[in-house]
C-alpha cells in the first residue's frame, strides 16, 4: 500500500543521498577534531571506574586490600600480581551455570512478553496513569503481589483473583516483570509513535487498511529503533534484577538467578568483595552482547520517506 | 444474523483467552527442561498474545458497525490495563491504605504517619536531598547523553564502540556498581595501609591527606549523584540517539547547504525535532532519581552523612524499622512528589494532540 | 459464515477443555489443610553462601530417612527478604539474628508459637535457660528457639609481638588501661578501631557500649536498658558512654583518632596489628573478625584473643546469636526442628570453620569445635550463661528503629563530635524509641 509512496520518496531523495556521500569523504570538517576529542574524553571518564573493577578482578585478594588498583600498572609484570583465581572462585560458586540458565529463562520470556503487550493507542487517562505508575517503588508492590500469587484475592466473598499457585514458577516472574516493565514500554513507545508523521497513517487509511494492518505493517516496522532501545532496557533490567526473581522464585539453589548467586558471593559481612569484581564482569558479558547485536537497528533514515508523506 | 455476530464477538475472545490459559497452565507445571520451557514460553507467549489481539480484532469486526470504533481502542488498551491494575494499581491502593494504619497495620491512626513524615528532621532532609537528585541528575545525564549522542552520530567509524562505553555502566548490576565506586571513594586514615580508592590515591600523590569523601556534607550528596549519572547516562544516550537517527538526513543536509553552522543545525533542527524525546528521557530520569535508594543505602550510614533520600527512608522504615505505616506514608510522599511531573507530561501530551 | 461456525465450535471445545483442566487444579489445591506435609522445608538464614552450603551438607548427612527435603537458603538482604516472604507466606523456618524484630514478625507474618507446635517449654528452658527462651516471648507464648550463639566480648592482639614486648594479658579494666598507657609510653598506639559498615555503620560501636554497660551497670540494669524500662539517657548509660569515650578520645589511644573511626571499614581496622612492627596492639571485635585477617596469619602464633576484662560489677560476656522462628505448623517442620536442635546436628555445626557457631545446647562437647579459638570462646560463654551474667547483644533486642537505627548513628556521631556531645545524643536516641 505504501510502496508507491516509498518509490516517490526515493526519487526525490536522490540528490540528498549524493550530498551525504560527499559528507563521508570530506571527513574532518571544521570541528571534526573537537568531536573526536570530546568523545574520547567522555569515554575515558566513563571507563575509569569500570577499569578499576577490571583490574581488580585479576588481582589476588590480599593485594586488592593492601594497594590501590592503579598501582598494578606500575609493575605489570611482577610475579604474583595477576591471577584468575577470582574468576575461578566466582565460577565455582554453587552452580553458576545453572543460574545463568535460570537468568536466561527469566529474561527472554520477560522481554518477549513485555513486547507483545505493548499498547500503542493509549489515550490520556491511561497515559497519566502510566506516567504515575513509573514512580511506584517495586518494593511496595512485592508483598501484595506475592500474597496474590499465594492466596489469590477475594472481595466480599467473590474471587477477584483466583488462587493460581504461581509462586515458585518462572511464569510468576515473567508476569511480574511484564507488569513492572509495561509503564516504561508504553511511555517510551507512545512518545515515539506519537512522533511518527500522521500523514503516513492517513494515507494508509485511505488505501483501505484497517487498524490492525496499520499497526503490524506500518507502525511496528517504523518503530524498530525505539523497539530495539526498549528491548535493551527490558533485557538489562530483568537480567540485573535480583529482587523480583528472588521473591517469586525463592532462594532455592535450583532456581537461583545469576545476580542473586553473585550478590551472595560477597558474604554477609563483605569479606570476599574482590570476588564480586570478577562476578560483575561475568554478568556484564551478555547484556553487552545484546547491546552490540541490536546496534544495527539504530540506523539512520528509517523514516526517511515519511517526511513527504 | 445480528445475534450470531454478537455471540461470535463474545465467544472468540474467550476462546483465545482459554487457549492461552491452557498453555500457561502447562508452563506453570512443567519444570522439566528449562530450555524447552523457555522456547515454548516465548513462542506461545508472543504468538499467543498476537493471536489474542488478532482474535479480538476479528471479534470487533463482527460487531455491528456503529459499535466498532467505540470498542476497538479498548481491545488494544484492555490487556495492558489488566496487567497494570494487578501489578501496579492494586499495590498503590494497598500502600495508601497502609499509610493510615499503625506500624503493624492493626488499626487506623489517621494522619499520624504523615505528621511524622513532615516533621521528622531526617525526613525533611531526605525530601530536600531528593529534590536535589531530581534536578541535578536528570540535567547532568540528559545533557551528557544528548551531547554524546549528537557527536557520536557524526563519527564515521567507532560509533558503536563509543556508545558501548557509555552504555557499559548500565550493564553492571547494582552490586557490581557499589564495588566499582568503592574503588574510587574508599578511605583509610593514615596508618591503616595504603588507600585503595582512586581519589585518595590521587590526594596522596599530590601530597595531601586522605579524605573520607562520603562524610563530607553537603558535597557527599554530589558524590553519590555522580554514581547515578554514570549509570544512567547510557539510557539517555541510547534513546536520544535513536531519536536523532530518525531525523531525516535531507533536512539536516539542506540546512548545511544553506550555510547553517553545526551549532545552528543542533540548536534549530536537532533539538526541536527530538524535543518530545528529550522530555520523555528527562521525565524518566526524574522518576528514577526519585526512586533511587540503593546507592545511598550502600554508601555509608545515610543519617550520619546526612545523605538521606525519600526512597531510602521508605525502605529503612518499612523493611528494617518494621513500621509499615511510616514506610507506606513515605511511599505516598513519593507519589505526591511525582504529580508535577505528571501534569507537565499531560500538558505536553495535549499540545501534541492539538498539533496533529 | 462457515468460518465463523468453525471458530465457535472450536471455542466451545476449548471452553470445555479449559473448564475440565481448571477443575483438576482445584482438586489439587484443596488436597488438605495448610499444615499438610509438603515434602520440603526451607530455612532462611543471614549467612554467606559458603556457610549455607556447609549447613546444607550437614543436613544432607544427618537428616536422612525422612519424607521431606531440607533447603538452607542464604539471604543476601535478610531483613527485607524476611518481611516480604514472611507476609507472602512462603517461609517455613528462619534463623533470626535480631530477636528485637521477633514480635513484629509474629504479628505481620503470622509466626507459629512453640506451644502450638506442641513443644514443652519447660523442657526447652532446661536445655537453653529461661532468659534465653524469654527472648522469644510474645503475649505469653514462645516463638524462638536458640540455635547458635557467638561470642562478642573478645579482644584480639598480635601474640608473637605482644609476648616479645613483654606485655601481659590483662584481667581487669584497670590492667587494660595500664597496658594501653604502657603501649603509648613505648611509642606505639594501643587500639585499632573502625565502625564503618556501609548502611549499617555504627554497629561495632554499639557493641563496645554494651560490653561496658553490662560490666558497669550490671545485668539487671542492662535488661531494663534494652527493654526501655529506664530512659536511654539514664545516669548508668551516661556513665558507660563516658567510659567508652575515655578510651576513644584519650590522646594517643586510637590509631587515626576517634573522629576517623566512623569512616574506617570495620574489616580494615585490625590490619595494622599485622604490620611489622604492629601499628596497634588491641582490637575489640566479635569472633568472626578473623575472616578479615591476612590470609597467612596463624591463630595462636600471629594473633590470639582474651575476654573483655571485668569492670565494676559482675557482668558479661556479651553474645550474639540466632533464634529459629517457625511460620508453618506441619509435621515435617517439627521433625526438622527436633533434629536441628539435636546434639548430632549441633555438634556438626560447631565444626564449620567459616561459621564460628557456638551451640547453645549444653550437651555439645568442646571436642565438637572446629578450632581452639571456638572451643575457648564456647567455654567462656558457657560459664557466663551458667553464672547468669551473660547477655544478648542489646542493640539486636531493641526495636529496629533504635537498635538498627538511632543507636548506631548516635554512637558514631559521638565519635565525630567529641565528649561534649554525649548527653544530647543519648537524649535523641531516647526520643527515637517507638511508643
Amino acid at each position: 500500500m505504501s510502496l508507491a509512496q516509498a518509490g516517490d520518496v526515493e526519487e526525490a531523495a536522490e540528490p540528498v543521498v549524493a550530498a551525504s556521500q560527499g559528507r563521508g569523504v570530506g571527513e574532518v570538517r571544521k570541528g571534526g577534531w573537537f568531536v573526536l576529542l570530546t568523545i574520547v574524553a567522555v569515554c575515558v571518564l566513563w571507563l575509569i571506574p569500570a577499569l578499576g573493577v577490571l583490574v581488580t578482578s585479576f588481582r589476588n585478594g590480599d593485594l586488592v586490600n593492601t594497594s590501590g588498583w592503579w598501582t598494578a600498572f606500575a609493575h605489570p609484570f611482577q610475579a604474583g600480581e595477576w591471577t584468575v583465581e577470582n574468576y575461578r572462585s566466582a565460577l565455582d560458586a554453587g552452580g553458576l551455570g545453572n543460574s545463568f540458565l535460570n537468568s536466561l529463562a527469566v529474561t527472554i520470556p520477560s522481554t518477549a512478553y513485555a513486547f507483545s503487550w505493548m499498547d500503542f493507542r493509549g489515550r490520556y487517562l491511561l497515559f497519566v496513569t502510566v506516567v504515575g505508575l513509573l514512580v511506584v517503588p517495586l518494593q511496595m508492590a512485592l508483598i501484595p503481589i506475592l500474597k496474590l500469587y499465594v492466596n489469590g484475592a477475594t472481595l466480599f466473598d467473590y474471587v477477584v483473583f483466583p488462587q493460581l499457585h504461581l509462586n515458585g514458577t518462572f511464569l510468576a516472574v515473567w508476569l511480574a516483570h511484564t507488569g513492572f516493565g509495561l509503564p516504561l514500554a508504553v511511555y517510551l513507545l507512545r512518545n515515539y509513535i506519537g512522533s511518527l508523521p500522521s500523514s503516513i497513517i492517513e494515507s494508509a487509511k485511505i488505501d483501505g487498511a484497517d487498524h490492525f494492518t496499520i499497526f503490524w505493517r506500518l507502525i511496528v516496522p517504523l518503530s524498530v529503533p525505539a523497539l530495539a532501545a526498549f528491548a535493551i532496557f527490558q533485557f538489562l533490567w530483568v537480567w540485573n534484577d535480583l529482587l523480583v526473581a528472588y521473591v517469586f522464585l525463592g532462594g532455592e539453589r535450583s532456581v537461583q538467578v545469576l545476580t542473586l548467586n553473585l550478590a551472595n558471593l560477597v558474604g554477609s559481612r563483605g569479606e570476599n568483595w574482590q570476588l564480586l569484581t570478577s562476578a560483575a564482569f561475568i554478568s556484564m558479558a551478555l547484556p553487552l552482547i545484546v547491546f552490540f547485536s541490536l546496534q544495527k537497528y539504530f540506523v539512520r533514515g528509517l523514516t526517511a520517506g515519511a517526511v513527504k508523506g | 444474523m445480528f445475534a450470531l455476530r454478537l455471540v461470535g464477538a463474545v465467544v472468540i475472545p474467550i476462546a483465545a483467552f482459554y487457549t492461552l490459559w491452557v498453555t500457561f497452565d502447562f508452563l506453570r507445571d512443567s519444570e522439566a527442561n528449562r530450555v524447552i520451557v523457555v522456547g515454548v514460553a516465548v513462542v506461545v507467549g508472543v504468538g499467543g498474545v498476537f493471536f489474542l489481539y488478532w482474535a479480538m480484532n476479528r471479534a470487533v469486526e463482527l460487531l455491528p458497525e456503529r459499535y466498532r470504533e467505540g470498542v476497538r481502542p479498548w481491545i488494544f488498551v484492555g490487556p495492558a490495563m489488566v496487567l497494570l491494575s494487578v501489578f501496579l494499581v492494586y499495590p498503590v491502593i494497598n500502600t495508601i491504605l497502609i499509610s493510615f494504619k499503625d506500624a503493624q497495620s492493626q488499626s487506623f491512626v489517621g494522619l499520624d504517619n504523615f505528621k511524622f513524615v513532615f516533621t521528622d528532621e531526617s525526613m525533611l532532609r531526605a525530601i530536600r536531598n531528593t529534590l536535589g537528585w531530581m534536578i541535578l541528575v536528570p540535567v547532568a545525564a540528559v545533557t551528557t547523553g544528548l551531547a554524546f549522542a549528537t557527536l557520536a552520530d557524526r563519527l564515521r567509524r567507532g560509533e558503536a564502540v563509543a556508545k558501548s562505553i557509555i552504555f557499559l555502566p548500565m550493564a553492571i548490576s547494582f552490586a557490581g556498581a557499589s564495588i566499582t565506586w568503592r574503588l574510587i571513594y574508599s578511605f583509610r586514615p593514615a596508618g591503616f595501609g595504603s588507600n585503595i580508592g582512586l581519589l585518595n590515591g590521587i590526594m596522596l600523590g599530590l601530597g595531601q591527606n586522605p579524605v573520607d569523601w562520603l562524610s563530607q556534607h553537603p558535597w557527599n550528596n554530589l558524590y553519590l549523584m555522580v554514581i547515578m549519572v554514570w549509570m544512567q547516562t547510557g539510557f539517555a544516550m541510547v534513546v536520544l540517539s535513536a531519536a536523532i537517527k530518525s531525523i531525516p538526513d535531507e533536512i539536516i543536509e539542506a540546512a548545511r547547504i544553506d550555510g547553517a553552522s553545526e551549532w545552528q543545525v543542533f540548536r534549530r533542527i536537532i533539538v526541536p525535532s527530538i524535543l518530545p524525546t528529550i522530555v520523555v528521557v528527562a521525565t524518566y530520569m526524574v522518576i528514577n532519581s526519585l526512586k533511587v535508594f540503593d546507592i545511598v543505602f550502600v554508601m555509608g550510614n545515610a543519617e550520619l552523612n546526612q545523605t538521606e533520600v525519600i526512597a531510602e527512608r521508605m525502605i529503612r522504615w518499612f523493611f528494617i524499622g518494621q513500621d509499615y505505616g511510616k514506610g507506606a506514608a513515605i511511599a505516598v510522599v513519593l507519589f505526591i512528589v511525582v504529580i508535577p511531573v505528571m501534569v507537565w507530561n499531560v500538558r505536553r501530551f495535549r499540545e501534541e494532540e492539538m498539533i496533529r | 459464515m462457515r468460518r465463523l461456525r468453525l471458530l465457535s465450535l472450536l471455542s466451545i471445545v476449548l471452553l470445555i477443555g479449559g473448564a475440565c483442566k481448571a477443575k483438576e487444579n482445584e482438586g489439587g489445591a484443596t488436597g488438605g489443610p495448610k499444615e499438610a506435609n509438603t515434602g520440603k522445608v526451607n530455612v532462611l538464614a543471614a549467612v554467606e553462601p559458603e556457610e549455607a552450603d556447609a549447613l546444607q551438607g550437614i543436613a544432607d548427612q544427618t537428616i536422612t530417612g525422612v519424607d521431606y527435603t531440607v533447603e538452607f537458603e542464604a539471604a543476601g538482604n535478610f531483613e527485607q527478604d524476611v518481611q516480604v516472604r514472611g507476609q507472602g507466606g512462603t517461609l517455613d523456618v528462619i534463623l533470626l539474628p535480631q530477636p528485637g524484630s521477633l514480635p513484629g514478625l509474629v504479628t505481620s507474618a503470622h509466626a507459629v508459637s512453640l506451644e502450638d507446635m506442641g513443644y514443652d517449654i519447660g523442657e526447652l528452658e532446661a536445655t537453653f535457660g529461661k532468659p534465653f527462651m524469654d527472648l522469644g516471648l510474645v503475649d505469653g507464648k514462645h516463638y524462638g528457639i536458640p540455635t547458635n550463639i557467638n561470642l562478642k566480648s573478645m579482644i584480639w592482639y598480635p601474640k608473637d609481638d605482644f609476648d616479645k614486648a613483654g606485655y601481659k594479658v590483662p584481667t581487669t579494666w584497670d590492667e587494660l588501661m595500664a597496658l594501653s598507657d604502657q603501649i603509648v609510653a613505648d611509642g606505639s598506639t594501643p587500639w585499632c578501631v573502625g565502625f564503618q559498615s556501609e548502611g549499617s555503620t555504627g554497629w561495632p560501636a554499639t557493641d563496645w557500649m554494651e560490653d561496658i554497660m553490662l560490666r558497669t551497670a550490671g545485668p539487671d540494669t542492662y535488661d531494663q536498658w534494652y527493654k526501655h524500662e529506664i530512659p536511654f539517657d539514664d545516669p548508668s548509660v551516661v556513665n558507660a558512654g563516658k567510659m567508652f569515650g575515655d578510651v576513644m578520645f584519650h590522646p594517643g589511644y586510637v590509631l587515626g583518632g576517634a573522629e576517623n573511626t566512623p569512616g574506617l571499614a570495620f574489616g580494615d581496622a585490625p590490619l595494622p596489628m599485622f604490620d611489622n612492627p604492629p601499628k596497634c596492639w588491641l582490637h575489640r571485635q566479635a569472633s568472626f573478625i578473623n575472616a578479615f585477617f591476612p590470609k597467612d596469619a596463624k591463630a595462636g602464633v600471629d594473633y590470639d584473643w582474651f575476654p573483655f576484662p571485668s569492670m565494676t560489677t559482675e557482668g558479661g560476656p556479651l553474645f550474639g546469636g540466632e533464634v529459629a522462628m517457625v511460620f508453618r505448623n506441619s509435621p515435617e517442620v517439627k521433625d526438622f526442628l527436633d533434629r536441628f536442635m539435636g546434639t548430632d546436628f549441633q555438634c556438626a555445626m560447631a565444626g564449620i570453620t567459616a561459621a564460628s557457631r557456638i551451640s547453645p545446647n549444653v550437651n555439645v562437647g568442646s571436642d565438637c569445635y572446629a578450632n581452639q579459638i571456638l572451643a575457648d570462646s564456647a567455654e567462656v560463654l558457657k560459664e557466663g550463661l551458667k553464672a547468669g551474667t551473660a547477655r544478648f547483644d542489646a542493640s539486636d533486642l531493641m526495636p529496629a528503629a533504635v537498635g538498627s537505627g538511632s543507636f548506631w548513628t548516635g554512637m558514631v556521631k559521638y565519635m565525630k563530635e567529641g565528649p561534649s556531645s554525649l548527653d544530647g545524643i543519648l537524649k535523641d536516641i531516647d526520643s527515637s524509641w517507638p511508643s
